[in-house]
């Protein structure tokens, strides 16, 4: 049976540090963005770390939450690209084709995740930045769709060396909250953790079916 | 390890590293060429090296992806395109025990720096007035500025003063040695994440001269006070995984904690219970749990009774009040640390008082009255870090003035008027940066990935030392410190030779374990902790001031704080476009800091979200939005520090303003550390403005799970 | 009763309809100019857009969709006009849709045109555009059906050949007619275009029995088309889009919008041509009835669609509501409900108010409050995502969405006025007396 890819998230050890969100900026050669581009909403940012408040001060409660893409089984994304440009992989990975996406912006109208970004501009890195590329992953050109891949290039490179895949944000993490693994081997952690009490997903009632499991803080 | 098969890969590439470590260090100002031969490179084929993250005093071993990479210079006869090793990722190093393979935002933007577009690409004469400068052959640059040097070395050597950061390796050694070889006074630390308080605390109790480390992965109720252990504390990334195993590391149990701070930091985010007291009273609230425990065990012990009159003879009802806490919510704590099986007590000063040696003090006491001593040790030290952290006064002194790893024109509150007036300045800079500017001459340093290094861990369970070979070729005509340090020496003819990495990792190696070994797997980690003094406790009496501000409370009515935060540190980081772009934790700002102001302050000033505000001290003013924190402590303002640099490279130069700026020049009377908490401010509203927010968070919670 | 241009004679009719055709008033030149600077304005915009990328418009993240979509629905909605009521007239065959079905069925060849190029003008790579096509390719690569998008591409492309062809056919006798008097070009031309018409009886014959078929068939591909462009929202399990009300509500406000099109464009050539005696008050008064029903049929979908979302009380949907109807959008809203319900209510419920300027003010509101419409119902959602923490900054447009909005209402009227001028405005040959033979 192929694998199942997803991802377990630990609420209660996730102290909201963001390391992950610079991970993933570090392995996937994201775009930079200027004060103006930031100020328009166009900054590119593959996962998000969300911060909710409970309560009144003093008896305040805060939840972190990391956002990327779920990876749906049934992603909203994926029947709307007019193109095919988006679609789920045989492992489960909802793929982002760069050069066929005509960027209609429809993929992203429908994600209600909000995880989808978008290359308004062609992307520059003044040199010498761009030594620092990861070749694995291609550059993506303006007018195209863009999201978290579960660093495809990474598991690739590790089921070819037989290991256990780790994407950037996972492997970044201090707190160790973060848990990636084959959702279809009963064995592997985020296999038992996704069964655990105090899994919960997001936006489960649209019927996405989500492949991000959030551990929530108490059991 | 099993994910990359570095042991293999990096067999093959030791031999060039033991072939050349232990040849003689050529006299070429090339470094030991220990540099990945391009033959090696193979296009596609990707190898990990060790190295060490110098982003903070943590000193996290790392692991860099070095692949081939390209890039333009400038040959005679136009561009070209230069075949090189490239650092293409870093990550943490599985092997080192601080870092665990685990890295923080920082660490993982450190490869910005390194190709960075506006490093210094060689030595800078200053040619005029401050900030314009002429590039310079190394030759000159060093005669020059050892010319400099000598003259004061042979007039009044204690007129040279030697600014440097928080770390302690071969860069700290280096210049203790070179300033004893010119007589002149020791380095002194200018940095905000030294934690001299810390030092000074633990050394006033247990004789320590290493940090405390705390095992919180071991405890099962945790009540920390002031040390925001998940934010910018001592070390980030290793607290961060303790925190991990504290919470769901164990089967069996779920640790809890509470904690208390004048800040809704990410550590008191993460609390069970976070006890908002009133900035400064951390000596206070210490008491008032110390004198709760005694009254509901009924007993002082193990404290002698010195000590334990400070616990003893309080009202913990009037000091809680002081505090602004409700005595219900601490007895709760108390509580829980009574029943705890296995209780702790983390003292701190993220932001610092006047009175926060006497917190820190008092709560090693409070720990071994609750018996959570045992979870403590002092992290063993391999090398002396630099003792003296009183750059205020020094800076005041000084005729010549070196700078590396440090920006006290940023960092150091009244520095910026000093440097204008000192005779000579010497930086070390690989950035033109807000003190670099002031400089006469700039002898830029490489980065630190391109040099060798070693590196003593702030915090570390056993004697530990973090190496990193030099794995890829200089970009730029820099120099290693410790050669430009060897070369002014050659030029001044001093007995002071190159200090090099084998010679500072000598203390730990050993027949079985060599220097070349240690360099092969990035650092000696030793978990046991024999060598680690067990605690001694000296009994004297204790004191618990109550914090002093500046400012009268009539005219400047609000506290304020300035903490390092986690994209820009003390504002090192601020020239990373990744660290620029990083939604802030606290109010997801991208490209500025805002001033976060609680509710009720901002609603009795009909102040909204992204309005302009101007907040001004005694000291001095600054203009900046406004972020209505739902968390913050009514009356008090923080505020991140990192923007509002003068100079700092394209990404950070004149971006946003510096909240250090506004705090009084005072600093602490035991370790003359700054005072980020200390000054009183008055806030004013100026007008509307925009704060860019990537995932504002104070709109309503519509969160679907939990209905 | 019959209408007062039956009563005139042919001969009459004839030259008043050809007249227009010739020679070039100072009037015209100075708007077709105007016009056609507008025009390259917009195309002056569209090139940057495609030379510096997407950025140069206000879109941003979660604000996906904003003006070009707008303006989509907005002229996809106007071409209802033409096609719907030339084609109920001409099956219902009321006598008095004789002068206006040509100027309708234009306004809709030429709405169709300009909304035909908006989902080229929105992409953000619009020179693979035609990657939506499914032609066959060598690497066998076939866009995806199940997409809205797709299914909007066909219809609109059915559409336009079906509105072309419904505008082509009763031109061809005209256009015979006016080859035997026209001079140089003009006369090449018509006779090329006319098809070798002869007006014997067998062709007047096949005319009326194709214009019948047509009639019929637009009819249906209309209500498809804007119930597909509903889709493109419906579809999307957006909150206040995935409603089973979109369908019939868009094509309720097509009509509603392409009616107060019409009227407008019917003023302004009875004013400009001097077709009062063929525009009578008699065409109007049905029109501005009709004007007055379909604005209470799009109160009314607006009403039950707003109720229900307020009355189920869901809140990710309630967030968009109360944005629209409280919040930011508020002004717009409100200002909408007034120009579509209030104004043409009083103008055109009143007997005594109505005339032909008031109805004209009432289609002018009416245009206005449907582009609000639209625009509430694309940015708002998009503004206010199911995750709070994603929400929007403030979309708005920038100068190459605001160039190219006005590049389309002048490409209308350049259109028109090089139609009008090439082609009689008003069908000549539908007054003709059929026994009496030429
Ligand atoms: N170093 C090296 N270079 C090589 C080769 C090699 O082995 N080594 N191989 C050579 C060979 S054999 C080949 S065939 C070439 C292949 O070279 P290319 O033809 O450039 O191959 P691709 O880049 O994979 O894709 C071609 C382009 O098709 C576009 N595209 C994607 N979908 C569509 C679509 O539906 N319609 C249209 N019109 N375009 C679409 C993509 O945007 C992409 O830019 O490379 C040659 N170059
Ligand atoms: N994933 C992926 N698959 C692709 C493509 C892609 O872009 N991506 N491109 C497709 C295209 S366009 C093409 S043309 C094909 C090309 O695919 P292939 O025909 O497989 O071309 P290569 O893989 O470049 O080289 C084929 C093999 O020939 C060997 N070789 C080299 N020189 C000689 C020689 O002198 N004699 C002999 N006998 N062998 C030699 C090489 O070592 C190599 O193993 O791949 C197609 N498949
Ligand atoms: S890196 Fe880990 S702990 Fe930090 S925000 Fe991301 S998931 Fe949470
Ligand atoms: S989270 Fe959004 S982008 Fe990712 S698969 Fe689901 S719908 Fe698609
Ligand atoms: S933006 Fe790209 S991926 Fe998204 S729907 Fe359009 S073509 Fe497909
Ligand atoms: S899985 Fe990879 S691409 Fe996705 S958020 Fe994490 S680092 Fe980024
Ligand atoms: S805590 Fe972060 S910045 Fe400091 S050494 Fe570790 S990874 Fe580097």
């Amino acid at each position: 049976m192929s694998h199942r890819w997803g991802m377990a998230i630990d609420l209660d050890r996730c102290t909201g540090c963001e390391a992950c969100v610079a991970a993933c900026h570090a392995e996937n050669n994201l775009p930079l963005s200027n004060p103006e581009e930031a100020a328009k909403g166009r900054a590119v940012h593959w996962i998000r770390v969300e911060h909710y408040y409970e309560g009144e001060f003093p008896d305040i409660k805060v939840k972190h939450r990391p956002v990327l893409c779920q990876h749906c089984d049934e992603a909203p994304c994926e029947p709307v690209c007019p193109v095919y440009a988006t679609y789920q992989n045989p492992e489960g990975i909802n793929v982002q084709v760069y050069n066929r996406c005509v960027g209609t912006f429809y993929c992203a109208n429908n994600c209600p995740y909000t995880v989808r970004s978008f290359n308004f501009f062609p992307p520059e890195w003044p040199e010498p930045l761009q030594m620092a590329h990861n070749p694995d992953v291609a550059i993506r050109m303006g007018g195209v769709m863009e999201k978290c891949s579960f660093c495809i290039q990474r598991v690739k490179r590790a089921e070819g060396e037989g290991a256990n895949p780790q994407p950037a944000c996972v492997q970044g993490c201090p707190a160790e909250a973060m848990v990636f693994g084959d959702l279809n081997d009963p064995e592997s952690k985020v296999a038992k953790l996704a069964k655990s009490g105090r899994a919960t997903r997001l936006l489960e009632e649209l019927g996405t079916k989500p492949k991000v499991f959030y551990l929530e803080k108490t059991s | 390890m099993e994910r990359r098969n570095f042991f293999k890969i990096l067999s093959a590439t030791s031999a060039a590293v033991v072939g050349t470590a232990c040849g003689t260090t050529s006299a070429s100002n090339e470094l030991i060429p220990l540099l990945v031969p391009e033959g090696q490179i193979v296009p596609g084929e990707e190898q990990w090296h060790p190295a060490v993250c110098g982003e903070c005093a943590a000193g996290c071993g790392t692991l860099v992806r070095v692949m081939e990479g390209r890039r333009v210079i400038d040959t005679k006869d136009g561009p070209a395109r230069e075949r090189l090793a490239a650092v293409k990722k870093i990550e943490g190093n599985p092997m080192d025990l601080v870092s665990g393979g685990r890295l923080c935002a920082r660490g993982q933007a450190v490869v910005q720096a390194l190709y960075h577009p506006d490093r210094l690409r060689g030595p800078q004469k200053r040619s005029g007035d401050a900030g314009q400068f002429t590039t310079m052959s190394w030759e000159d640059a060093v005669t020059q500025a050892s010319g400099a040097i000598g003259k004061a070395a042979a007039t009044d050597p204690s007129s040279i003063v030697f600014l440097t950061g928080s770390l302690t390796g071969t860069r700290s050694v280096a210049i203790e040695k070179f300033l004893a070889a010119i007589k002149a006074p020791p380095p002194v630390v200018c940095a905000l994440d030294a934690h001299p308080i810390e030092r000074a605390a633990a050394e006033r109790v247990f004789g320590w001269k290493g940090l405390p480390h705390y095992d919180l992965a071991k405890a099962s109720y945790v009540l920390s006070v002031g040390a925001d252990f998940l934010g910018g504390w001592t070390s980030p990334v290793y607290y961060a995984r303790q925190f991990g195993e504290f919470r769901r590391g164990r089967t069996t149990m779920r640790g809890a904690f509470a904690h208390a701070e004048s800040r809704l930091s990410l550590t008191a985010a993460a609390a069970d219970r976070w006890l908002p007291i009133k900035p400064g009273t951390e000596p206070q609230l210490l008491q008032a749990v110390g004198a709760l425990v005694i009254r509901k065990r009924g007993n002082a012990n193990p404290l002698p009774a010195a000590v334990a009159e400070a616990f003893t003879k309080v009202d913990p009802a009037a000091l809680l009040g002081m505090c602004g806490l409700k005595q219900q919510r601490v007895q709760e704590v108390v509580d829980a640390l009574l029943e705890a099986p296995a209780p702790l007590i983390i003292g701190g000063a993220s932001i610092t008082h006047t009175n926060s040696v006497d917190a820190v003090v008092l709560s090693h006491w409070l720990n071994m009255l609750v018996g959570g001593v045992a979870l403590v040790k002092e992290t063993p030290v391999v090398l002396a870090p630099i003792s003296s952290h009183r750059a205020g006064e020094a800076l005041a002194k000084a005729k010549v003035l070196l700078i590396d790893g440090a920006n006290p024109a940023y960092t150091l509150p009244g520095a910026a008027k000093a440097l204008a007036s000192i005779e000579t300045i010497i930086s070390f800079s690989p950035f033109l940066d807000d003190a670099a500017v002031w400089a006469d001459w700039i002898l830029p340093d490489h980065h630190y990935l391109e040099s060798e290094t070693v590196v003593a861990p702030a915090v570390a369970a056993g004697p530990s030392l973090t190496v990193s070979t030099s794995f890829v070729r200089p970009l730029y005509e820099t120099r290693a410190v410790e050669q430009t340090l060897a070369d002014l020496g050659a030029a001044m003819s001093l007995d002071y030779t190159r200090v090099t990495a084998r010679e500072v990792a000598e203390p730990l190696a050993t027949t079985e374990l060599p220097y070349s070994e240690i360099a092969r797997q990035g650092g000696v980690w030793q978990q046991a902790l024999t060598k680690a003094k067990a605690a001694a406790p000296k009994p004297q009496p204790l004191g618990a001031a109550l914090p002093a501000f500046d400012g009268d409370a009539g005219q400047f009515p609000l506290h304020f704080q300035a903490y390092l935060s986690i994209q820009f540190h003390d504002g090192r980081g601020a020239n990373l476009p990744w660290m620029q772009e990083l939604p802030d934790p606290a109010s997801s700002a991208m490209w500025d800091l805002p001033v976060e102001i609680d509710p009720a302050t901002a609603a009795s000033m009909k102040i909204v979200n992204g309005d302009r505000v101007s907040i001004a001290s005694q000291h001095g003013s600054l203009e900046a939005s406004a972020y209505v924190h739902p968390g913050a402590v009514p009356s008090v303002l923080s505020m991140a520090i990192g923007q509002g640099h003068s100079h700092y490279t394209r990404y950070a130069s004149g971006r946003g303003v510096n909240p250090l700026a506004i705090l009084a020049p005072t600093f602490d009377a035991t370790t003359g550390a700054v005072l980020t908490g200390a000054t009183r401010v008055r806030l004013t509203r100026v007008g509307t403005g925009q704060l860019t927010q990537y995932s504002p968070k104070d709109t309503e919670h519509r969160e679907h799970t939990e209905r | 009763m019959a209408t007062a241009p039956e009563l005139l004679p042919y001969g009459q009719i004839r030259e008043d309809l050809f007249r227009p055709l010739g020679g070039v008033s100072r009037r015209y030149v100075l708007t077709l100019v105007a016009a056609m600077s507008v025009v390259l304005l917009g195309a002056f915009a569209w090139f940057t857009q495609l030379r510096d990328g997407m950025g140069v418009t206000g879109l941003q993240r979660p604000v996906f969709w904003g003006f070009y979509i707008v303006n989509f629905v907005f002229w996809i909605g106007i071409s209802h006009a033409g096609t719907l009521i030339s084609a109920i007239l001409r099956l219902t065959d009321a006598g008095w849709r004789k002068p206006i079905t040509r100027a309708a069925e234009a306004i809709t060849v030429f709405a169709l045109m300009i909304g035909g190029l908006f989902p080229i003008i929105h992409l953000g790579r619009a020179w693979f555009f035609y990657w939506l096509v499914p032609y066959p390719n060598e690497r066998l690569l076939w866009p995806n059906f199940r997409s809205p998008l797709l299914w909007d591409l066909m219809a609109i492309m059915t559409y336009v050949t079906g509105s072309v062809l419904y505008l082509y056919l009763p031109l061809i006798p005209d256009m015979a007619q006016l080859a035997e008097h026209a001079t140089l070009w003009r006369r090449r031309v018509y006779s090329i275009l006319s098809l070798g018409w002869t007006g014997s009886d067998r062709e007047w014959h096949a005319l009326e029995r194709a214009m019948k078929l047509m009639a019929g068939m637009i009819l249906g591909i209309a209500i498809s088309v804007h119930t597909i462009v509903s889709w493109d929202f419906a579809m999307a399990i957006a909150p206040m889009w995935h409603s089973t009300i979109f369908g019939p509500y868009f094509v309720v406000g097509a009509i509603f919008s392409g009616l107060a099109a019409l009227l407008i464009v019917m003023a302004l050539i009875r004013s400009t041509m001097h077709l009062e005696r063929y525009l009578t008050w008699h065409h109007f008064n049905n029109l501005a009835k009709l004007l007055l029903l379909m604005s209470l049929l799009w109160t009314y979908f607006t009403a039950s669609e707003n109720l229900t979302v307020w009355y189920g009380n869901e809140p990710d949907e309630m967030a968009v509501f109360g944005a629209r109807t409280r919040g930011a959008f508020a002004p717009y809203f409100w200002a909408m409900v007034i120009l579509n319900f209030c104004v043409p209510f009083v103008l055109l419920g009143v007997k005594k108010f109505r005339n032909i300027t008031t109805s004209v003010i009432a289609s002018v509101c009416v245009l206005a409050g449907m582009w609000l419409e639209r625009y509430l119902i694309t940015v708002p959602t998009l503004s206010f995502p199911r995750l709070t923490t994603a929400t929007s900054f403030h979309y708005a447009p920038t100068w190459v969405e605001l160039a190219i909005t006005a590049a389309t209402f002048a490409g209308m009227v350049m259109l028109y006025l090089i139609f009008a001028k090439l082609f009689p405005i008003i069908a000549v040959w539908e007054f003709k007396p059929h026994e009496e033979e030429e």
